[in-house]
């Protein structure tokens, strides 16, 4: 019989059409602001979770997140290598400033300023050069995105200068890093080239990158870290978590949350009640298939059958158009982190079909409610 | 007298009601029927005399306020739901007055609907059903949806739909009513050779007149009564009867 289900469907085209693309439009609407907000809320975590090298951060107590800098004294450095367990600790510079390009491009930069002795926190991956290069004096790596916006247009190139506060920063290459969530260029030179640009402030270190020792405990390390007094080490998972929290509680979720809802609420509205109008269109030959001896269990799983062929219909339909777009999407250097989980993409064809669910319950109450004998009327 | 075995149907002081009270409309007031297997018997009245419920009834789709109907010895009202469902799959088949055929399937499908109900693997129903199709004459519209059938041939289908899962009951509304003279007496011609089977009994409720003469049995319904039970005038004799034929119960 569920064979007899699905060639009802299918017959009525303009309705099976109907419902599928309701049902993609609006698990493309979810997922694209879902993977949207997902993708803006990892940005406020990739400066961290791009540091590889080191399993540890350490701030001042009050640091939420990558762009909160209170400059640390050289001593916590010292203070953090002495710590047991430590295989080995480096300083991190973080300065904003305004640079301009060679074409008088004017951007506000974000210089980081890598420990010149141990590199560490350096890009893993590079589009164009060697991420070692910035070992030379007022040299520096951009990122995409910070090309883009200096030298719109153009191809990556090594060579080319930026000017920061009368200073000249040679490019010497391109890292491969997330975008960040401020959208401001990245530059990664060494500490010693960053300090120059960092005038009036007496102490050089935004943050201290730290390895455990093999074998040791980060989350142990940190608490007798965290005892010395006056510092805040964490992981770097708790570190991009406590980030993504920090901006996360700020409202901006909120408002995607009001568009991914209004997509529930939409397509599930319109898959539903064009479901619910099949099945009263279908009323007189349903009532036609109780009277030759089809048992209520039996519609019960033909309708059953029938929303989830639209269902997985549609959500493929839908999540194939929206891992299409996100990744036409990525091709724009400033876009290029926007990604869809596959939990995203999952969790909405799942709210999606639990609340289309209501309508088919719906539906097969209407079933259950009708009268076989008419249709001898 | 006719003994019990030969009893199909048999319907004992049927009354059937709906609303309550000042709304009360009284649909059947004690109706007594019988039809005996092999025997095509024909329900005839004016309309709103209670045909439908009474066949209603007897199908189990609807519940009496008093009698009993017994099929071939099963009390359909002592049955539970699920029961009485299983019971119609397998010992009825219905003929309607709009066919009711399923747009989206081929004739052959539409015929195999209650094979498909009973759990039959879909290639061996649509070949039952297409081999039944060929007897009934429809051999080359097997594959024909019904939107390309006349309303004759879309009845035909109906009728195999009604045969295919070989039931001991058929009920046909108005199988007629819908088709010319010619076209009609076609449709009862094939519905008189085909459905008619020793073990088998045939309801059918009509007004058309045209076809009476294949009844065997012609009972007349009035007001909720059947008030009149008369042998019918069959053209064809109809060798399930034997010498019975004249001393019908409920005449």
């Amino acid at each position: 019989m569920n064979w007899v289900g699905l060639q009802m469907l299918r017959n009525d085209r303009a309705k099976f059409a109907a419902m599928i693309v309701a049902v993609s439009l609006a698990v493309f609407l979810m997922q694209n602001q879902a993977a949207i907000l997902a993708t803006m809320l990892s940005m406020t975590a990739a400066q961290i979770r791009d540091v590889q090298d080191a399993d540890l951060w350490v701030t001042e107590p009050d640091v939420e997140c990558f762009d909160q800098v209170k400059p640390m004294r050289d001593i916590q450095l010292l203070r953090v290598r002495g710590v047991a367990g430590i295989a080995w600790a480096a300083p991190l510079l973080k300065i904003d400033a305004i640079g301009r390009s060679e074409g008088g491009r004017l951007n506000t930069v974000t210089l980081l300023g890598i420990d010149d002795a141990s590199l560490a926190g350096l890009p893993q991956k590079m589009r164009i050069g060697r991420a070692d290069a910035i070992r030379e004096l007022d040299t520096a790596i951009i990122d995409p995105g910070g090309h883009e916006l200096f030298f719109p247009g153009e191809p990556f190139r090594a060579g080319r200068s930026v000017r920061i506060r009368n200073r000249r920063l040679r490019i010497v290459g391109v890292s491969d890093i997330a975008a960040p969530f401020t959208g401001l260029p990245m530059l990664h030179t060494s500490r010693s080239t960053a300090a120059a640009f960092n005038l009036g402030e007496q102490h050089m270190t935004s943050f201290i990158l730290a390895r455990s020792a093999p074998g040791g405990n980060s989350g142990e390390i940190c608490q007798k870290i965290n005892t010395l007094g006056g510092l805040r080490a964490r992981t770097t998972e708790q570190f991009a978590a406590d980030a993504m929290w920090f901006y996360g509680s700020q409202g901006v979720p909120m408002l995607f949350m009001v568009t991914i809802t209004i997509g529930l609420i939409v397509g599930a509205a319109i898959t539903g009640q064009t479901f619910l109008m099949f099945i009263k269109e279908n009323a007189r030959p349903i009532s036609m298939l109780k009277v030759v001896g089809t048992t209520d269990r039996q519609l019960g799983t033909m309708i059953l059958l029938q929303g989830a062929v639209v269902l997985v219909l549609g959500s493929c339909f839908g999540s194939g158009i929206a891992a299409a777009v996100c990744n036409v999407i990525r091709t724009q250097p400033f876009l290029r982190s926007l990604y869809l989980p596959w939990e995203i993409a999952l969790g909405t064809c799942f709210a999606l079909a639990s609340v289309t669910g209501i309508a088919l319950y719906a539906s097969f109450r209407h079933v259950r409610g009708l009268e076989p004998a008419a249709v001898f009327r | 007298m006719t003994s019990p075995d030969s009893t199909a149907v048999l319907c004992t002081g049927i009354r059937k009601h709906f609303g309550e009270d000042d709304a009360r409309v009284e649909v059947l007031r004690g109706v007594d029927y019988t039809v005996r297997r092999g025997e095509l018997s024909f329900l005839v009245g004016p309309s709103g005399c209670g045909k439908t419920t009474l066949i209603s009834i007897i199908a189990g789709l609807q519940e009496t306020s008093s009698g009993e109907v017994s099929l071939f010895g099963n009390h359909l009202a002592r049955m539970p739901h699920p029961e009485r469902v299983l019971f119609r799959r397998c010992h009825l088949g219905f003929v309607f007055q709009q066919y009711n055929l399923l747009q989206a399937l081929t004739a052959a499908e539409n015929a195999a609907i209650p094979l498909l109900a009973a759990g039959v693997r879909r290639r061996e129903a649509v070949d039952r059903a297409a081999t039944l199709l060929d007897r009934l004459g429809l051999g080359s519209k097997t594959g024909s949806f019904p939107r390309q059938l006349s309303g004759g041939q879309q009845q035909r289908v109906a009728l195999a739909r009604a045969l295919v899962h070989e039931p001991r009951l058929i009920i046909c509304d108005e199988p007629t009513a819908a088709l010319d003279h010619a076209t009609g007496e076609a449709v009862m011609e094939l519905l008189a050779s085909a459905a008619v089977h020793p073990d088998r009994a045939v309801i059918v409720v009509t007004h058309d007149s045209r076809v009476f003469h294949f009844a065997d049995v012609i009972a007349r319904m009035d007001d909720g009564h059947i008030t009149h039970v008369e042998p019918g005038q069959r053209t064809v004799a109809n060798p399930h009867l034997g010498s019975s034929r004249n001393s019908h119960p409920s005449a």
